[in-house]
């Protein structure tokens, strides 16, 4: 299989950056899309040229660490997936794949395709985690959670952080993100203690980072690789009036 | 100031304003009424609403909701355009999203240049009695019957104000059915029930107001 490559690249922070095109021959339609940058990376690195950089670790879906713009959508064309479980087969032979890094002010490309989310980590340093002790797996059973709440946990809980959310929203918005770490911690007996000012402070944390505001397009939910419904962010802010009302 | 504030703004005073069209439109349907009755009707009503204290209180709070949304809405879009300073070479939102929600302000727009016209045609001859003088029907009330009649009797107006129904139904449509969710309601069936009700209400303002004009053109 053959495809053009139209990559981002950029050496640093400060540098501008530009696109570049890859003519890459020799892949095999049920190669990752990351595989297929390892490809291209293989011959760039034969041809004494820098590699392409970009994030990646678990490559099954669940670490979060991939995340780029693949033909006008984050994590390539389909649905609910990471770029690590997109396939070469998802392109058409020939054609020319344009790739670029996450855009928003909140996440500044480091290099090539790899952007500093660290917005999003201080986020989770505002209140998301519980000061309780959870003991031991057994002792996490002697706490009763309902059947549909840890359903709805569960849900929320499947948040990987890889950023799609911001990267496909028009505003650049972390609702989405913000709201299922919030609803996850909120909703279960070990987040109840400091579940008003957990609101508060990530919400708060949120706003001083450069993300905008949630206007409901509705983006998020279709790119998220989780599926997360946008309902969360809706959850979110009625338990932000509920601690601004009875904190 | 909070993410949440702003938008809280702009959802409740877009509620109001959505509540307030239902009056406006069922005001309008007596313009579909034989002129006589119509003319009588809608000049003692017009003339009621403006001697009510509680209406006049309502008006206030009208005007106050347009400007609060429309200065709330414009500091929503700073922020949001400060924070994606860079666009992506290739976007193709219209797959995840639809075109009315990526382009509110756009549409907004519209409605505001709409707003300031139709004001500048009723309003400011009505209440501030800029322009040319409004007389008085046969029972002594003020003849705004003659204003809309003679302005829907220009095609011109006429297309104006159908035309721009148009942006007023996207607008609403997701208004409405985003609204709520930045109030805080998140019952999932309730928001799939709105849904619904929004694009009913949005067909039923922007076809009811943008209609009626041409009705009367042709009555
Ligand atoms: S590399 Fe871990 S989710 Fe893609």
């Amino acid at each position: 299989m053959k495809v053009r490559f139209k990559i981002w690249r950029q050496d640093s922070p400060i540098d501008k950056g530009s696109f570049k095109v890859y003519e890459v021959d020799g892949l095999n339609p049920d190669m990752s899309f990351l595989e297929a940058l390892d490809h291209l990376n293989e011959k760039l690195v034969l041809r004494n040229e820098k590699v392409i950089a970009f994030d990646h670790d678990c490559r099954e879906g669940i670490c979060g660490q991939c995340g780029v713009f693949i033909n006008g959508r984050a994590h390539g064309p389909h649905e609910n997936t990471t770029t690590c479980q997109l396939h070469m087969r998802s392109f058409e032979e020939g054609k020319v794949i344009v790739v670029e890094p996450w855009r928003a002010k909140a996440f500044p490309v480091i290099k090539d395709l790899i952007v500093d989310r660290s917005a999003f980590d201080r986020i989770i340093e505002h209140g998301g985690y519980i000061s309780a002790k959870t003991g031991t797996a057994s002792e996490a059973n002697a706490i009763p959670v309902g059947k549909d709440i840890a359903e709805r946990v569960m849900d929320v809980a499947a948040c990987i952080g890889c950023g799609a959310c911001v990267a496909t929203c028009k505003n650049s918005s972390a609702a989405l993100f913000t709201s299922a770490k919030i609803n996850h911690l909120n909703s279960l007996p070990q987040g109840k203690p400091e579940e008003h000012q957990r609101v508060l402070d990530m919400t708060a944390q949120m706003a001083k980072e450069d993300f905008g505001h949630c206007t409901f397009t509705g983006a998020c939910e279709v790119e998220c690789p989780e599926g997360i419904s946008i309902n969360n962010i809706a959850e979110m802010n009625a338990r932000f009036l509920k601690a601004k009302l009875f904190r | 100031m909070d993410l949440f504030f702003r938008k809280g703004v702009i959802a409740s005073t877009g509620l109001f304003l959505c509540l307030f069209l239902i009056v406006h439109l069922s005001a309008n349907c007596i313009l579909l009424l034989p002129e006589d009755i119509s003319r009588e009707l809608y000049n003692s009503y017009s003339t009621t609403l403006r001697e009510n204290l509680l209406i006049k209180l309502v008006a206030y709070i009208l005007y106050l909701s347009i400007i609060l949304h429309v200065v709330y809405a414009l500091l929503v879009t700073i922020r949001n355009r400060k924070s994606t300073p860079i666009k992506y070479a290739v976007n193709h939102s219209n797959e995840n999203s639809s075109w009315t929600s990526q382009n509110m302000g756009f549409i907004g727009f519209f409605i505001l240049l709409f707003i300031v016209i139709h004001l500048a045609n009723f309003w400011a001859r009505i209440k501030l009695g800029m322009g040319e003088e409004v007389g008085t029907d046969a029972l002594g009330n003020l003849d705004v019957y003659e204003v809309t009649s003679s302005l829907f009797h220009n095609i011109y107006y006429v297309s104006f104000y159908s035309l721009l129904m148009i942006p007023l139904g996207l607008h609403l449509h997701h208004g409405l059915k985003s609204a709520f969710k930045t109030l805080g309601f998140y019952h999932k069936k309730g928001l799939q029930a709105i849904a619904k009700i929004a694009v009913v209400y949005a067909l039923i303002m922007s076809i009811g107001f943008g209609i009626i004009p041409f009705i009367v053109y042709f009555k």
